[in-house]
This record gives C-alpha cells, structure tokens and sequence, in this order.
C-alpha cells in the first residue's frame, strides 16, 4: 500500500513541479515586467543557459550514473585558455587543437580510473583533479588570468555566427541536447548508465562492464566541458579563468539536480536538464530585470538548491526497513 | 521466579512477510536460555525486538515487570539490555578501550585513564586483546571478544549473543563459557544463539526452538538431546510443501561434467573445496550461514575472485578458467541467482522489462549498439508469462512486486542471457508460499531442459525435494554428498552442523 502511494507521488515528480513553476514565473514575468516578453530578451534567455545547459548535459551522465564531477569548470576553462594561450604562442591550430584535446581527454580518463578501479569516492577525485588542472595551467602553461582569442581566428567568428538572429551556441546546446538524448536512451553504452547508476552491484553480477563504462562517463564529461569552454571563449572572444572560483559549479549542479535527476543514481534524462535549465534561465534573467543584486540572487538560487535535494531525498528515500528484508 | 525479559504474542513482518509469527519467549534471572533453529527461523528477529533493533508488528514486551516499547537500541542499552551481534557493530578506526567506552564517555576522558581502566576490565574477563589497539587491525575472534566485553561493561542485565562462538578457537571458547557461568552467577540474563548444538547443550539451561518464525518447542536443557533438537528444527509441516521420497529411479542421471572445481580458496570462508557439476541434473547444496557455501560459488559465477596463489582451477568443459569479473563468466554461459536481490539483484526504480533487458544487453545476446525500445516491451510480456509475474502495469518499479514477483524478474534477467549453468542461490528466500512452488516448477523444468542447475539453500525440503544430488557445506567446503534416496533432514543437519 504505501509503495503505491509513493509511486503516485512519484508520479506528480520533480520534473513537472519544477516545469509548472517554471511556465508560472514565466507568466508572471510577461505580464509583469515591461520588456521580459520580447525577442531579444527571450533570445537572450536561451543564449544565456546554453552554455550552462551544455556544462549540465556532461554533469548529468555523470550523476544519473550515481558520481560526481566536480572538475568540469577547471577543465572547460583551464582546456581553453591553454589552447588560446598555444594560439598566441604561435603553435598551429591543429597541433594545439590536437594537444589540447589530448590533455582533456587525459583528465577525463583519470578521473575515471580513480573512481572506477581505485574506488576513490568521486566527489573527492573530480575536486582534486579540478584544483590540479586548474593550478598546473595557471601557474606552468599559460601567463594571465584571461587570455584573449587571437583576431580573425574561427572561435572569434564562431561567436558572431547568427541563425535567423539566433545565436550559434543556442543550436550547439540543442545538437548535443539531442545526442545526448539519443545516446541515453537507444544505445547500449546509454542504457548501461542507468543500470549502473540504480545498482552497481547488480549492474556487474549481470555481466555488465561497470567499471570501463564509468570512466567513460567522466570522459564524456571533460570533452562536454571543453566543448562549452570554446563556446563561452566564442561569446566573450576570451576566456577568464577566474571563472572557476565563480559559483558555476554550483550552477551546473543546480540545474542538473532541479530537474529531477536524482543523485542518487538511475534516474532522469535530457528531459530533465532542458526543464531545470529553463527554470533557472527563465528566473535569473526575471531578476537581473527586477534588478535584485548578485548576492541576493545566490541567495535565491542556494535555497532552490537545497529545496531540490530535500525534496530528492523525500521522493527517493533509501528505507531502512526495506533494506533489512532479507535479514531475517 | 519472575522472568527479567518476557516477550507475548510477538509477531514481526517485513513487507507482509511474517519472520516471527506469535512467539512466547522468557527469560529468567541468572539463566542461560539458548535460541535455536535453522536459518531463517527467525531467531535473530526476535532477539533484535528483544534489543529495540527492531519494532514488533504485534505483540507485548514485558521487562522487569513493566510494558516496554524500545525505540532504538540505545534505549534498551540504557535499560539494561545488551545484544552482541554476528556482524560486529565496532567502530574500526578506534581503539579496543574507545570502542568499550563507546557512548559512556566521560565529558573529559583522557586516553590515558581510560587505557588504564579498558586493561584492567579486560584482564578481569580473561581477554588477551591490546586495548591501545585499533580495533580494524584485529581478527574477527578479537573484535568478537570485544564486543562481548563492551556488552558486560555495560552492566547489562540481560545479553543477547548471536553466534558468539563463531569466530573463536577453542581456547577461546572455553574462556567464554567460564565468562558466560560468571555471568550467570552474578545474576545476569543470557540469551544464546547458536549453530552448534553441543555447545546449547553444554552451557544452557532452557532451549527454545523456533522454525519458520513460529516456536515450535520450549523446555529445560535436560529434556533435550542432539536428535530431538534437530527433529525439532527440521520437522515441518509447511502448507503446500510435502515431502515425498524419491528412490534412485526418480532421480535425474547426471549428465555431461560440466563444471569441475578443484582445491578452490578463498581466505578463510572457502577452504580447498572439491566438487563438479553435471548437465541435465539439479545440484543441491546446503549449508549453514558462514559455512562458505554462497561464497564458493560467487568464485564460480567470476563475482568473488579467489585466491591467486594456490587458489585451486576451476574447469569448464575440460578447460581452466579463471574469470576476473562476472562478465567473462557470462558470455561463458554461467549465470548466479543472488540470495539478496535487494542490493545485488534487481534494479529496483525499472521496469520489469528494463530488468530483464539488462540481463540481454549484459549477455551481448542484443544483436547492434542501438536498442529498440519496444524490444523491452516485448521482453517483459514474454516472460511476464513465462514466469508468471504478477504486476498491475507493465511500467511498474519493481520496487513495487511483491517478494516473489521480484525473484522472478531476478530469476528471468538471468535466463534471458540462454545460460547453461545456472546458480540459484536461496531461490526462494523471501517468497510467499505460491511463489515457492512456482519457482521449484521454474527450476525443475531447467534442469529436464538438460541445463545445468545449482540450487544453494538452506531450506531442507527444498534441498531434498529438488535436488538430485545433494552437497553438503561446511566450515568452507564441500564435506559430503548424499543422494536425495537415502538422504534425511537429520542425516544432512547431522553432516552441516558441527
């Protein structure tokens, strides 16, 4: 009986609240604010989460797979500012695309092979490796904390691209949103995260590849944040690395947990981070109109935060009584 | 005399599943009350209502004269009642006299008072264990002693112990026993579980036996001898469950030798174990919590890996094999049923067909890299029938099946993988009684299929209706094979007890 009523609960789950709060802010916010409902402001609504929506995408393979990454600002930020900084040098554009990727790459492995075969927790592995990155790039390869992207260089044009007025990166985020979609739910690497992620014990008594499947999630992870960093560079025509002492981590973990992607593991999709990243987009651009400051905003975002993972732990509760079923 | 701890009518379920179903149970002051019964009798629930582990679904629990309802374990410590558990509930990263002061700390405790002191109560009790030590640097039999040490530091009136003898060499043994009439003579209440019945016999005044949740004898120790306690544990009577004697020609003859396990160890839980199974049969295996039996075969499946060095071979079809992870043994057509499908077996927030097309993708049966989802529809009605898994709607969670239904999918996820060795391992732990015959139905048709079938349980009628050969677990090995024709309960509880 009461299993029943939990599924019904489930049911009117995280998702819907949150895309039910998300058009009602919305509402509100035409009606009421002058200048809210308009094309540039809505354009600029959705240029605004892309990049975040991107950054959330990799966050969310990772924690429906029931892991963390918390080194994907160092990596998204750091990764670019090496190549533009391998640009300014004067190195080739592909002989630093290819470095580049290769370093990327390596930190995604790393990261997964400490959590898979070390069995080192990945919240303590994705922190280290993000302070590592973050410290080796800053202090050895490159010399400022921006770095600019060298005139008439494709990143520089890549910003400007425009699509019936629509900025690129609005498309990138909708591409990969739809790989990633595609990935998740008709490939076989796609289902193998959910599994792993609702039971890694069970995942690997099946016959499962657990461990070769998790590094390959931090891989995706690393590549998804390099992909933003170049498009966050493409905006700005540089990058500073002062970001990743921002609050955008928590961002990236704000919109991938409010939609409904548990952290516990095994749940949610793409589905998920276009509905948190629309609540969140939808409700800083309100208030940056409504010109509540900075703080404040952080503020707001913390208690929806924290909302979100108490209302994670009341719909996804680990029961002790069930636990015990079997010790009799 | 007035019983210290007097338990009525108490009845416990998990999930609609009785593990108690309306035990009387009492204990007096200063007496030695042993709990006896097979696993999954339900000895170790009652006793953790007793010690406030567990809330009773019904019943009345009387101490010292008074109604009580303990809310946690903590509250029945303080009260006066202290359980030492199988598991131990140590802290490991603290030393002995840490973890003996666990929770009774004084508000300014130096190290060194209570080194000191921890040396002294534990000098008293006759245990040679460093109290400066931490405890996750010490064997089992020592941290044992030290949670026996803790309970009588508490001044507790009554201590439960379950299986306290366990881990213990005999020296230690008769150290405890001496602690135990120590005890006793200050009055303390004892209630002690166990497997080995000489050592009830030996150290107890009053036996109870429980089978299948309910209490199925109760009197002093002098009343009681090692045959009677086993026709005790074993007899039953259970709905739907008859035995009927099979004679050598009822039985299914052994097929091609599929499997052959030789000298195989791991640790101390499996021990130079011997044993091959054939096609077309069922292999029985019983044994008794901790005898190794779930662990010998967890090596087979690839899910334990067993020692590198002198580790024993295993060979499949005439071939050593060594697998390093669960997936090798898979695709070499091996399959394990958990006994615990709560944490290793199903994937509980899925579908039914999710979970069974886990168990497809896994086997790498699922031909491509891209998956048609109504494949998994498919797959759940298909062997939703099979199977006969009961469900409101094909989107369930399985989280939300009853026991039996829940077996089913973990039994399904794995034949979906077309195994030829398939490993049950408590097949029917946890399942109502329809379930039980319909999986006993599953199995058997497995075997007539010309598969091969290991079935590890516990469960004596199982074991001897559904084998065709029976193996006996014990101490980490294989210590006997009997034949389902001349097998008894008696004669098998006989050769897995010790």
């Amino acid at each position: 009986m009461e299993s029943n009523w939990l599924s019904r609960l489930k049911d009117l789950n995280q998702e819907r609240i949150v895309l039910v709060v998300a058009v009602l802010i919305f509402a509100t916010a035409s009606v009421a604010l002058p200048g809210f409902f308009s094309a540039p402001n809505l354009i600029s609504i959705v240029r605004s989460i892309s990049v975040l929506g991107i950054l959330a995408l990799g966050m969310s393979v990772v924690v429906i797979g029931r892991g963390i990454d918390l080194s994907m600002v160092a990596i998204m930020a750091m990764s670019v500012a090496w190549y533009l900084q391998l640009l300014g040098d004067g190195m080739a554009d592909h002989t630093a695309l290819l470095l580049v990727f290769a370093g990327v790459l390596a930190i995604g492995l790393l990261n997964g092979f400490l959590v898979a075969y070390a069995d080192v927790p990945a919240i303590f592995v994705t922190l280290a490796s993000g302070s590592f990155v973050f410290g080796y790039v800053r202090s050895q390869l490159i010399s400022s904390d921006a770095v600019p992207v060298p005139e008439g260089h494709w990143i520089a044009m890549l910003g400007g691209l425009r699509f019936a007025s629509i900025p690129i990166e609005v498309f990138l985020f909708a591409i990969l949103s739809g790989a990633m979609f595609l990935f998740l739910r008709y490939t076989k690497w796609g289902r193998y995260v959910y599994y792993a992620g609702d039971n890694p014990i069970a995942a690997r008594n099946v016959g499962m590849p657990v461990r070769p499947m998790l590094v390959l999630r931090y891989v995706v992870s690393a590549l998804t944040a390099f992909t933003a960093g170049l498009l966050t560079a493409a905006s700005l025509h540089s990058i500073n690395t002062r970001v990743v002492n921002s609050t955008l981590l928590y961002d990236i973990v704000l919109v991938t947990v409010i939609g409904g992607i548990g952290l516990s593991g095994g749940k949610g999709g793409v589905r998920n981070v276009l509905v948190g990243a629309a609540l969140i987009g939808i409700m800083l651009n309100a208030m940056t109109i409504v010109d509540i400051p900075l703080l404040y905003q952080n503020l707001i975002k913390s208690t929806i935060l924290l909302l979100a993972i108490i209302m994670d732990g009341l719909l996804n509760p680990r029961d002790e009584q069930t636990a015990q079923q079997g010790d009799i | 005399m007035n019983p210290v701890v007097k338990m009525e009518q108490i009845t416990k379920n998990y999930r609609s599943v009785p593990a108690v179903k309306n035990v009387d149970f009492d204990i007096a002051e200063g007496e030695i009350h042993a709990l006896l019964g097979e696993n999954g009798a339900g000895k170790s629930t009652l006793t953790k209502v007793m010690a406030g582990v567990v809330s009773p679904t019904s019943g009345k629990l009387t101490y010292l004269g008074k109604e009580v309802q303990f809310a946690s374990p903590n509250q029945a410590l303080h009260a006066g009642i202290a359980m030492v558990f199988q598991e131990t509930s140590l802290v490991p990263s603290m030393t002995v006299a840490q973890n003996l002061y666990l929770g009774s700390e004084n508000f300014l405790n130096r190290l060194r008072g209570t080194y000191i002191s921890a040396q002294q109560f534990l000098q008293s009790l006759n245990f040679a264990v460093d109290p400066t030590a931490m405890v996750e640097t010490l064997g089992a039999a020592k941290r044992q002693m030290v949670e026996i040490a803790r309970a009588v530091h508490h001044k507790a009136k009554v201590i439960i112990f379950d299986e306290p003898t366990a881990t213990l060499t005999p020296e230690e043994k008769r150290h405890f026993f001496a602690l135990l009439r120590r005890l006793k003579a200050d009055g303390v209440s004892i209630v002690f579980i166990s497997h080995a019945l000489e050592e009830a016999l030996q150290i107890s005044d009053r036996i109870t036996i429980l089978r299948d949740g309910e209490k199925v004898a109760s009197g002093p120790t002098s009343e009681f001898d090692r045959e009677t306690i086993i026709a005790a544990m074993v007899g039953r009577t259970l709905s739907g469950e008859i035995y009927r004697h099979r004679d050598e020609t009822q039985l299914r003859k052994p097929g091609r030798k599929v499997l052959s396990v030789q000298d195989i160890s791991m640790g101390a839980m499996v021990r130079n174990t011997a044993f091959s199974v054939f096609e077309g049969q069922i292999t029985g295996v019983f044994g008794l919590i901790g005898s190794g039996r779930t662990e010998t075969f967890k090596i087979v499946a690839g899910i334990d890996k067993r020692d590198f060095l002198r580790g024993g071979t295993i060979t499949l079809d005439d071939k050593p094999v060594r697998y390093y992870t669960p997936a090798e043994a898979v695709r070499d057509g091996i399959v394990y049923v958990t006994e615990d499908r709560k944490s290793e077996g199903i994937f509980e927030t899925m579908s039914i067909g999710e979970n069974l097309f886990g168990g497809l993708l896994a086997a790498d049966k699922e031909d491509g890299f891209v998956i048609r989802t109504s494949d998994i529809r498919a797959l759940a009605e298909e062997w939703g029938k099979r199977l006969n898994i009961k469900t409101i709607n094909a989107e369930a969670q399985v989280v939300e099946l009853s026991g039996g239904n829940q077996q089913k999918v973990v039994i399904g996820k794995g034949l979906v993988q077309k195994p030829r060795i398939v490993i049950f391992d408590e097949p029917t732990r946890g399942v109502d009684v329809a379930a039980i015959a319909e999986i006993h139905q599953i199995i058997n048709e497995l075997a007539d299929a010309g598969l091969a079938v290991v079935m590890v349980s516990s469960y004596l009628p199982e074991i001897l209706n559904l084998s065709d050969r029976i193996l006996v677990c014990r101490q980490g090995r294989i210590v006997e094979e009997l034949s389902p024709a001349e097998a008894t309960e008696e004669k098998i509880m006989y050769a897995a007890v010790h």
